[in-house]
This record gives structure tokens, C-alpha cells and sequence, in this order.
């Protein structure tokens, strides 16, 4: 329905009017705010619409002094206010100016305030309307909860809107953030700035504070969803009537000079709707389904494009859509001939403020085994759409990638990375680069030196057991030359020591005789053990046959015994220990033969 | 002209004019010569991958340690890549009068004349000064060898990053954050390997995870 104004006639020159806003729902009002020159508004006639009523509501003056000249403007607000839906034409109240357009839906529609409908009792959903509003009893505030629709399924994110209606100038604060009355469905965190706008409502003016949120549901079942937000209002304290002379002024200023109010503590809260919340089918469940409810679709990527073997790739899943975000979860590729996989990281950039839309990115590192041309197959991702009521699977397409092989670790290997390198074969480096040697020779098996192979190694042991089986064999032919088993020479060292032992205490009692007697006779025995002879007197023959280069001392030895005998020789210090160093080394080596 | 007796230098020079070679034509084995690792690093380095020539220039060095023509390629490959060289000391020079493995064999020859003049001594007891003099020579050539030895080591465990910035992660996993980035042509010591991943420490000190596709060791792992 379009209906025409009537122009009505403006004495005063009208230098601007403004509608705002150009679009409400039935049973709101809009302002329309005319500026003029002059300082009279009987001047000033207001136009004629056919089911719009004008109403004056505040006026202003000021005054400007331009090029030192005074020049005083007006400014008046009328309230517009609609008594039926349609499109209402005001004509130009400035001189050639456009004539503005009023449109008025119908009631039941909530109008946001760039004009657009946000749900209504017709809309497919169950949000409230400017005639669903649930005041608080003293009128001061409404909060209102608006749903896109009355069904959901479990794990579903809803996004929803929570407006909290505050008239100016009469809620005192905000005591805190709007929260569900249930425990049946979870709220998103709430934005700690909500949307703050201004609203004529019944012909009062209301600041809206709006939270835009997500809604999911964690359990099957019908539940009420009711939001309610804790206020402190004021209160009027006069009589009904004189309240509404201060609701007529308009201006909260005026209502504050002119009000007396307490503060009171109140909750308000939204109308209670009943939402339907049904279980996700077990029927056609896909395996790799991980709770992801929404509407979704995937494409795959792998960077670089190209590489090596054994060196890391990354592979992207990008999850494009909307929907509940923190179910969706992949893992990607999980076991893969000749590849290598890692589990998957994942970041999500959403696209909106709710985190309802956006994209999440999986980057899975992957390392390819083998050398040559591989195809990675098309990823998978299952979610369960509340459009069409069933589950959907989302593919990529199959990527393919070029593994060359890895750079040798022996020599022969380098051909091919030489090969590859020849793409790019003039470098500046050639210039300052020593010439090429002549090669020659089968070369070395091995870069490691000889010294530190196991197999070098066994030569210089095998050297050192010789040597040291050398050196023992010297050294036990030095102590032990002949080699008998004769029962004399097994003996001999005890004998040594009781011999010794015998010379030790002549010397300690200075019995020179006694001490040469006994070595004499000591040499004596152990020449007939050794020769098994029972010869008791020695010559000097066989002294020298017996002892050989000792033969002259044995002989002054025993000549110094005999002489004991008849004298009374003594000997020093150092002539014990000479004659005991001798004779000690004659028993325990024996005679040279 | 520089005359290329080699099978692979041969090889080598096939693939980068463009021409197939047989595969029945490659070496079954690997074999090593310092002119041959000396020459494929030239190539390397004139195609403008100085990781490899590096790479190939230390295990040249490792045959033919006292190579002027080696020494003044890697430094100037080093240099050309914005890399300090690295500076040998007094003890590596001495160290480095043979190649390893003729130090190998004066170190067998020492021990010999060590041990002959040791048994020689306890089985006869003239010659003195000679045995004297012999075992100080064989201890001498003992010594050299083992400095070689001592000084080679950790050569033996260093690696070169043949890959442009390749990223050193602080733990052997691919989507470990990333430490620093080692540029092409750094020599790092390696210390252990987990998962395709080996654990480095450069030059300065700093260690870090790097993947075993970005780097080739000094000497190949059997």
C-alpha cells in the first residue's frame, strides 16, 4: 500500500528535514526533525499523511552570527507515528527537496536499525517482535531472544540475537551479561560490547544493547530457552499521571530535572520459547563423522609442489562453511605407502563475529619415502547438514606431486643432483675457482682414515701380542733359562730362601765364619742336586766348569771359608751383602753349563 | 688438458651436458680420490650449489688435507657464500702433514719400531743408543697419528647443510617452531639423529634440529 501525502504549508523557511529512521514496524514511531530560519514554530505547518500522525515533541533555537550578522534557526522534532503498514510519502518540506519515504511493516516484524526485518511471528523462526516485547512491569526495559528456528539438533550451533530494551533515562546500569535460565543449551562467550542502538518504541525512546551469540544444544529434548540479564532501574515516585507528563517531555534531561526516582535491582527477562532439540540419526553415520553439524566443504592443497625425498611437504585441508567450528576435526591422512605422516595441526580464521562462519585450515606434515611421481588421494570430511537432514561427505581432488630422489651421501649418488644442477650451470663462481686436478688411481673404499676402521686395527694389535709375547718370553727366559722339571730345581727357590735366610742371621751375629762356611757349603749341595753327584770336594776345575764368570768370586769365596777357619777374620758391612748378592744369585739361577 | 680417467667424473660430465647414461655403466662401489671429490666439487660450485661443493670439498680434505688447490676452493666457495672460513690452528697444520691414512701406516711402522727395540732391549744389552733412538722415532710417528686422530674426529661427525635456509627446530618433529635458519654451505657438527631429524650444533654454539634432507654428513653413514 503506497499513499500519497498531502504537502502542507510552511511559512517559515524550512532549510532541512530528516527522517530517522525511514523504517519501522506498526505500533513504533520515527522522528522527523525540521530545521528553519527563524525563531517562531507557528509558522510552521506540518504536513498531511493519511495514517501518520504528527506530533511536535521538542523544539530548539539558537542563534549564529554570520559575517557579523545574526541569524537564528529552529529546530523542531516531530513524531511520526504510523496507524497502519504501507509506504507513506512525505512530501519535500524544503524547497526543491526530495519528499522522504516512510516505510512501515507490518506488525509482528521486528525492524532493525538499518531497516531490515530480523525475524516476525510470520517468519519461519521464533524471535520475538516490537509485539513480543515482555516490558518489565514499571516499562522500563524489555529483553528479547531471536531465533532463526524452533529445531535443532544436538551439537547444532544456533546463532541467536539478545536485545535488552532499555528506556532513556530510566535503567541506571547494566549489572551484568544476559544469561540463559537453563542448563539445557550453552551459550557462546558474549561479546563484552554489544550493539548499541537507539529506538522509538510506543513514542518512547529505548537505547537497545544487542548481543549477537551462538546458541547449541547438548541434549535431545524440548526444552524452554528463556535469557534474563540483572538491571537497576529508576523508579519513579510520583503519581501515574504526572510520570506520564515526564514520559511526554521526552528528553531525558527534562525527565531527570523534572522526575523524583529511586534505584531499584530488577532481572529482566525474555519471553520463554520452547525449542525442539532432536538426536543426529545413527542411520548412514559416517565413520569418519566427528560431530561437525552445519553446511561445509573442503579443498586440499600440498606446498610445495615439488620436492625431495625425505624432505617434509605440507598438506592443507582447508574446511570452508558455517556451522558448529569446534567439532570439526579431521585427521587427515593417517597411513600411506612410502609417505610419512604426522598428525595434523589445525587454526581457525572465522569470517564473522560468532565464529559461525569461516575456515578452518588442517596442515599435515608429510615426508615422501620414495623418489618419483606420487598421488596423494582426496581427502574426506563428514559432517551432518540440518538443512537436508542427513550426513554429507566433502572430497578433495587427489594431488599430485614430484619426489626427486635425495641428495646422495656417497659419491656415486651425486650424479643425479648434478644433473638437476645443470639447469644452472654459468656461475660466477667459475672465475675464482682453482683448476680441476688430473685424476688417477682405483682411489679409497673409504672416506673414514685407516686408523679409525676396525679392520686397520687388528694389524697394530696383532703387532702388539706379538710383542708382547716377545717380550715375555725374554723376560722368562732371563729369570727362568733352563726349562728342567727336575725335582733340584723345583726345589732350588726354597732352598735359596732357607740358604738366605741362614746367611741373614750370620751377618746379623758378625760370625764371618759361620756365614762363609754355611755360602760354601750352600754352593756345594746345590752343585750336587743340579749334577746328582756325590762328589763332597770341589776344584777349581770344576768351580770354573761350574759357574763361569762368577767362577772367580765362587773361588775367592771359598777360599775366604777356608781361611775362616784357621782365623779370625771378619768381614764389613758391604762384604755380607756382596757375598749374600752372589750366592743368591747363583742358587736361584743355577751354574752355566 | 686435465685428463679425466674416471668413471664417474665421466659420469658427472654426461649428465650435466644433457646426456643419458646407461645404468649399467654406474660404479657398483664408491670410490674415493681426493682429485676426484676435489674435481666434483669444482662442479658443484660452477653449478651453483655451494652445500654440495662444500660438502664435497671437506671430503676431499679428508684424503688430502695438505691440497692448497682444496683449501683455497672451499674458502673462496665459503666466501662466496657469506660464510667465515674456518680457520685451522698450528696443532691441525701439524697434524695434517699426511694424509690420514699415510699417518695410519707411520703409526704402524712407529709401533713396530716402539715394540722391536723394547724386546730387542731385554734380549740384548748393546746397542743402547740405537734402541734409545729408535723407540723415540717410533714413539714420534705414534704421536703424529694419534694427533691426526684426535684432530680428524670431529670431522668425522660434521655435516653440510645443502639446502638454502634450512630451518633448525628445537625438537625432531616437522611442525616444531623454528630455532634460526642455517644458510647453505654451513659445516655443523652432528650429534645425535632421532626420526629423520639430526640434532647439529654450529659453530657459534647454537644446536637445534634440522632435517636430515637439508644436510649430508662429512663422511656417509654405512
Amino acid at each position: 500500500m503506497c499513499l500519497a501525502a498531502v504537502p502542507g504549508h510552511s511559512a517559515a523557511p524550512i532549510t532541512d528535514a530528516t527522517l530517522k529512521p525511514a523504517q519501522i514496524a506498526l505500533g513504533e514511531s520515527t522522528e522527523l526533525t525540521i530545521s528553519t530560519l527563524g525563531t517562531g514554530m507557528e509558522s510552521i505547518a506540518l504536513p498531511l499523511v493519511p495514517g501518520l500522525e504528527f506530533r511536535i515533541i521538542e523544539q530548539s533555537r539558537r542563534m549564529e552570527f554570520v559575517h557579523g550578522a545574526s541569524l537564528a534557526t529552529t529546530t523542531t522534532v516531530v513524531r511520526i507515528t504510523p496507524y497502519l503498514a504501507g509506504t507513506f510519502i512525505i512530501p519535500g518540506l524544503a524547497p526543491k527537496s526530495q519528499p522522504l519515504v516512510l516505510r512501515v511493516s507490518p506488525a509482528g516484524e521486528a525492524v532493525n536499525p538499518k531497516g531490515s526485518v530480523l525475524l516476525g511471528k510470520g517468519a519461519a523462526g521464533a524471535g520475538g517482535s516490537a509485539n513480543d516485547i515482555k516490558m518489565t512491569e514499571d516499562g522500563s526495559a524489555y529483553l528479547r531472544l531471536t531465533l532463526p528456528k524452533r529445531e535443532v539438533y544436538v551439537g547444532e550451533s544456533v546463532p541467536i540475537a539478545i536485545e535488552l530494551g532499555a528506556r532513556a533515562g530510566s535503567v541506571a546500569s547494566l549489572n551484568g551479561l544476559p544469561a540463559l535460565t537453563g542448563s539445557d543449551f550453552t551459550l557462546n562467550n558474549l561479546p563484552r560490547q554489544p550493539d548499541r542502538t537507539e529506538k522509538i518504541i510506543d513514542g518512547s525512546p529505548f537505547v537497545l544493547l544487542t548481543w549477537h551469540t551462538v546458541l547449541t544444544a547438548v541434549k535431545p529434548g524440548t526444552f524452554p530457552l528463556a535469557v534474563e540479564t540483572p538491571l537497576t532501574v529508576k523508579v519513579s515516585t510520583r503519581p501515574k499521571g504526572e510520570a506520564q507528563l515526564e514520559d511526554q517531555l521526552g528528553d531525558p534531561f527534562l525527565q531527570r530535572l523534572f522526575g523524583a526516582t529511586v534505584r531499584k535491582d530488577i532481572k529482566v527477562a525474555s519471553p520463554t520459547y520452547d525449542l525442539t532439540v532432536q538426536s543426529l540419526p545413527v542411520d548412514g553415520r559416517p565413520v569418519n563423522f566427528g560431530g561437525a553439524v552445519g553446511a561445509f566443504d573442503i579443498v586440499s592443497d600440498l606446498s610445495p609442489a615439488a620436492s625431495v625425498a625425505g624432505d617434509p611437504l605440507t598438506l592443507r585441508m582447508r574446511v570452508r562453511g558455517s556451522g558448529n567450528f569446534d567439532r570439526v576435526d579431521s585427521t587427515m591422512l593417517e597411513h600411506l605407502d612410502e609417505w610419512k605422516t604426522y598428525p595434523p595441526k589445525s587454526s581457525f580464521a572465522p569470517s564473522d563475529a560468532l565464529g559461525y562462519k569461516g575456515e578452518k585450515t588442517f596442515e599435515q606434515p608429510i615426508i615422501a619415502s620414495k623418489a618419483g611421481p606420487q598421488t596423494l588421494p582426496g581427502l574426506t570430511f563428514s559432517y551432518f547438514d540440518p538443512a537436508t537432514r542427513r550426513y554429507e561427505t566433502a572430497r578433495s581432488a587427489p594431488l599430485e606431486v614430484m619426489i626427486s630422489p635425495s641428495p646422495g651421501e656417497g659419491a656415486g649418488m651425486a650424479t643425479g643432483a648434478l644433473a638437476s644442477a645443470g639447469a644452472s650451470p654459468q656461475s660466477h663462481l667459475r672465475v675464482g675457482l682453482r683448476p680441476d686436478h688430473d685424476v688417477a688411481g682405483s682411489g679409497e673404499t673409504s672416506l673414514v682414515p685407516l686408523y679409525f676402521q676396525a679392520q686397520f686395527l687388528a694389524l697394530p694389535a696383532m703387532l702388539s701380542l706379538a710383542f708382547a709375547g716377545g717380550w715375555l718370553v725374554q723376560r722368562r727366559g732371563t729369570s727362568r733359562p733352563h726349562h728342567d722339571d727336575s725335582v733340584g730345581a723345583r726345589r732350588m727357590p726354597k732352598a735359596a730362601k732357607r740358604v738366605l735366610a741362614q746367611l741373614k742371621a750370620a751377618e746379623r751375629s758378625g760370625n764371618a765364619g759361620l756365614f762363609l762356611n754355611s755360602a760354601r757349603a750352600a754352593l756345594v749341595q746345590h752343585r750336587k742336586d743340579r749334577e746328582l753327584t756325590a762328589a763332597s770336594e770341589v776344584s777349581a776345575e770344576d768351580i770354573d766348569a761350574w759357574y763361569g764368570s762368577d767362577a772367580e768370586d765362587i773361588r775367592r769365596l771359598f777360599a775366604l771359608a777356608d781361611e775362616a777357619n784357621y782365623s779370625d777374620r771378619q768381614l764389613a758391612g758391604v762384604d755380607f751383602a756382596r757375598w749374600m748378592r752372589i750366592v743368591g744369585r747363583q742358587l736361584s739361577r743355577g751354574p752355566s753349563r | 688438458m686435465i685428463r679425466r680417467t674416471h668413471l664417474r667424473e665421466s659420469i658427472m660430465v654426461a649428465a650435466l651436458l644433457g646426456i643419458s647414461v646407461p645404468a649399467a655403466a654406474a660404479p657398483p662401489e664408491p670410490a674415493y680420490s681426493a682429485a676426484g671429490l676435489y674435481n666434483l666439487a669444482n662442479s658443484y660450485a660452477i653449478a651453483g650449489k655451494p652445500g654440495m661443493a662444500v660438502l664435497y670439498y671437506e671430503r676431499a680434505r679428508l684424503l688430502a688435507p695438505n691440497d692448497p688447490d682444496i683449501e683455497a676452493n672451499l674458502r673462496y666457495v665459503q666466501a662466496s657464500s657469506r660464510l667465515a672460513p674456518e680457520s685451522s690452528s698450528w696443532i691441525e697444520r701439524v697434524g695434517a702433514v699426511g694424509s690420514p691414512n699415510e699417518l695410519s701406516w707411520a703409526g704402524v711402522i712407529g709401533w713396530s719400531i716402539m715394540g722391536i727395540s723394547m724386546v730387542a732391549g731385554r734380549r740384548y744389552s748393546g746397542y743402547r743408543w740405537t734402541r734409545r733412538i729408535a723407540f723415540i722415532l717410533g714413539s714420534a710417528l705414534i704421536g703424529l697419528t694419534v694427533s691426526s686422530g684426535l684432530l680428524l674426529w670431529p670431522r668425522l661427525h660434521q655435516a653440510v647443510i645443502v639446502k638454502d635456509a634450512a630451518p633448525v627446530l628445537v625438537s625432531p618433529v616437522p611442525m616444531a617452531d623454528t630455532l634460526f635458519v642455517l644458510p647453505e654451505a654451513s659445516t655443523v657438527e652432528t650429534t645425535a639423529e632421532h626420526e629423520g631429524f639430526v640434532l647439529v650444533q654450529t659453530a657459534s654454539g647454537q644446536t637445534g634440529w634440522v632435517s636430515r634432507a637439508n644436510l649430508v654428513r662429512v663422511v656417509p653413514q654405512k
